[in-house]
């Protein structure tokens, strides 16, 4: 008895991967990868998405690669969001309702540990799931790069484009194919959707339904989008922006409702500019100020919580 | 018995010590309070099986929620080999198996195990060892990979009882351990309690099946709308002090009689009752239903 309460204590750390990779599993199989074939699907259709071009062989086949980008990357921010949300949603509820949390928190399991874990599990799900999504992603894409690529050059050499000018065109094309400012998108799509599954963790601890958690983590999802526009109206309109307590008010606002306008470089990366790692730096801090923040916020309310 | 003679020194603190327990609970859109315990005391020492005995609602899931950690108490305190509930590490020591309980239906009752154990830092060959362990101990072996959405409500509560002991822990609480199972599937439970009686852990049932609690606790609390009515030794709560049982075995009708005129002449003794004991009819359900030889 003595050799196992020595190692029953474990640590956070172990706690915290054993409920997370739980978590995953339980959702793994509630059959949630079965999206990946959805989304096989669109990322083949969006192949057929070329609109008839009457131009040179400058803009030959790079409506297609936009195209490429532009659906698998809305629907992985679709699956994502939905996911994250969804699921976290769904987590703590579940347990409450078949008292498995009782049986979990009778163990020497502290409240942060076991919150941490089951959001490190949505994490995992939807890493692993953007990961597979994106590595789809990219073989299409470099498939018909390759093709819209030989397109061109053809047409250039045909038309007896000189060396550099070829050159400069392939470095153009190349760009609009699978770059690493494509796989930072894909991130900073992993990122928003942290922030939101930290969002709804935090909404779950205190709402009494999976449907509310669901339906105000979404809310706030939509906010976010216009909360930027919002706040720079507001600063910028009549005297109460011009007041402390106003520019105060509008921080605090900015600080617990995240600002999803800053993802907007996704869309740039989509038309084939470059992110700056810088902006991928901060994307990654401003993620996970927001995880931090809602997550801390979580276990405050969770640990005073009665079950 | 002979291990709780042999305990040590350190086995006299209490495995578990309530002190004047209060819960008060909000009610929806009121702001009167709902007064769920109301200064409730236990002590139960190392070994001791202890049943919490009252009709529903009397406060007796709360008790031990409060025990656990799961709801904070108004006023008073709890402890756990003396250590504070509303810590962590008093969770050590304890297992849990709640009211009807539903474990997580994806996974087999082994990787049940394996997860609670994870849980409680066990990893690697000791692992695997104990949830054989326990598999074997709750008579679940040949169910150890099959899915807990397809246990039946006895196998459900097997695997609680069985997750509740993963750690080894010193003090077990089962909350209503029997509750809507069927005879065979309680007395499995029953025979599991025992056999933990006799590793001396501690036991802290409640149940609103008397007979049970009769069966397996050496000390019982009555709990009534939120206090304790009764407590004690099962043994002295029960006996009726001023009678005596004798029960004989293949004695005849002559021999009856001279002890009953041996009573008629003894002053001040009177005869209460006589006549054939009787078997419960949980028994001779048990007796009709299991072991038959005739494979009916």
């Amino acid at each position: 008895m003595s050799k196992t309460n020595a190692v029953a204590r474990g640590s956070h750390v172990g706690r915290i991967w054993v409920i997370a990779r739980h978590a995953f599993t339980q959702l793994v199989r509630m059959k949630v990868f079965y999206f990946l074939a959805v989304f096989a699907v669109i990322a083949i259709a969006s192949n057929f998405f070329d609109l008839p071009q009457h131009e040179g062989p400058e803009s030959l086949g790079v409506n297609v690669l936009h195209s490429i980008k532009s659906w698998s990357l809305g629907t992985m921010t679709l699956f994502s969001v939905v996911l994250s949300i969804v699921a976290t949603a769904l987590l703590l509820p579940k347990d409450v309702e078949d008292r498995t949390l009782y049986t979990i928190l009778a163990k020497p399991v502290p409240r942060i540990d076991y919150l941490a874990g089951k959001l490190l599990g949505v994490l995992l799900l939807v890493f692993v799931s953007l990961a597979l999504m994106d590595a789809l992603m990219t073989a299409v894409l470099q498939i018909r790069t390759t093709v819209v690529l030989g397109q061109q050059l053809g047409m250039a050499q045909a038309q007896g484009w000189p060396a550099d000018t070829v050159e400069s065109l392939r470095r153009d094309t190349l760009l609009n194919g699978p770059t690493w400012s494509l796989q930072g998108a894909v991130f900073a799509v992993f990122l928003r959707a942290s922030i939101m599954a930290s969002l709804a963790l935090l909404i779950s601890t205190f709402s009494t339904s999976t449907l509310f958690t669901a339906i105000i983590s979404f809310m706030v999802y939509f906010i976010g989008h216009f909360q930027a526009d919002a706040r720079a109206v507001y600063l910028h309109a009549g005297h109460s922006g011009e007041s402390l307590a106003g520019r105060m008010g509008a921080l605090l606002f900015s600080l617990v409702l995240p600002d999803f306008q800053n993802f907007n470089v996704i869309d740039a990366v989509i038309e084939g500019q470059t992110m700056p790692l810088m902006v991928l730096g901060k994307l990654t801090l401003v993620g996970l100020y927001y995880a931090v923040f809602f997550t801390a916020a979580s276990w405050l309310v969770f640990a005073e919580k009665e079950f | 018995m002979v291990l709780k003679m042999c305990l040590p020194m350190a086995e006299t603190i209490p495995a578990v010590e309530i002190v004047n327990l209060v819960k008060d609970f909000k009610t929806s859109f009121k702001a009167q309070l709902l007064r769920a315990v109301d200064g409730v005391s236990i002590r139960i020492m190392p070994g001791e099986v202890y049943g919490l005995i009252g009709p529903n609602g009397s406060g007796k899931s709360t008790t031990m929620k409060a025990l656990l950690g799961l709801v904070a108490p108004t006023a008073g305190t709890c402890a756990i080999f003396g250590k504070d509930s509303l810590k962590v590490d008093s969770r050590n020591d304890v297992g849990f198996l709640p009211e009807n309980p539903y474990f997580y239906k994806h996974l087999s009752g082994a990787e049940t195990l394996r997860f609670y154990g994870k849980l409680c830092g066990l990893k690697g060959r000791d692992l695997e060892d104990r949830v054989g362990e326990l598999l074997a101990l709750v008579d679940l072996e040949g169910a150890r990979d099959r899915r807990i959405g397809g246990y039946s409500k006895g196998m459900l509560q097997r695997i609680g009882l069985a997750q509740a002991l993963v750690q080894e822990p010193r003090l077990v609480i089962l909350d209503e351990p029997t509750a809507g199972v069927d005879p065979v599937g309680s007395r499995q439970i029953r025979d599991l309690i025992l056999k933990l009686r006799e590793q001396g852990i501690t036991v802290f049932l409640c149940s609103h099946l008397l007979e049970q609690v009769q069966e397996v606790c050496d000390h019982v609390g009555i709990i009534f709308k939120g206090k304790m009515v009764k407590a004690g030794r099962l043994e002295d709560l029960i006996a009726i002090e001023d009678q005596t049982e004798i029960i004989l075995k293949d004695a005849d009708a002559e021999l009856v009689a001279q002890i009953m005129a041996l009573v008629r002449r003894s002053p001040g003794a009177s005869l209460v009752r006589t006549g054939k004991p009787r078997t419960t009819l949980e028994r001779l359900f048990l007796r009709e239903t299991t072991n038959r030889e005739d494979g009916v």
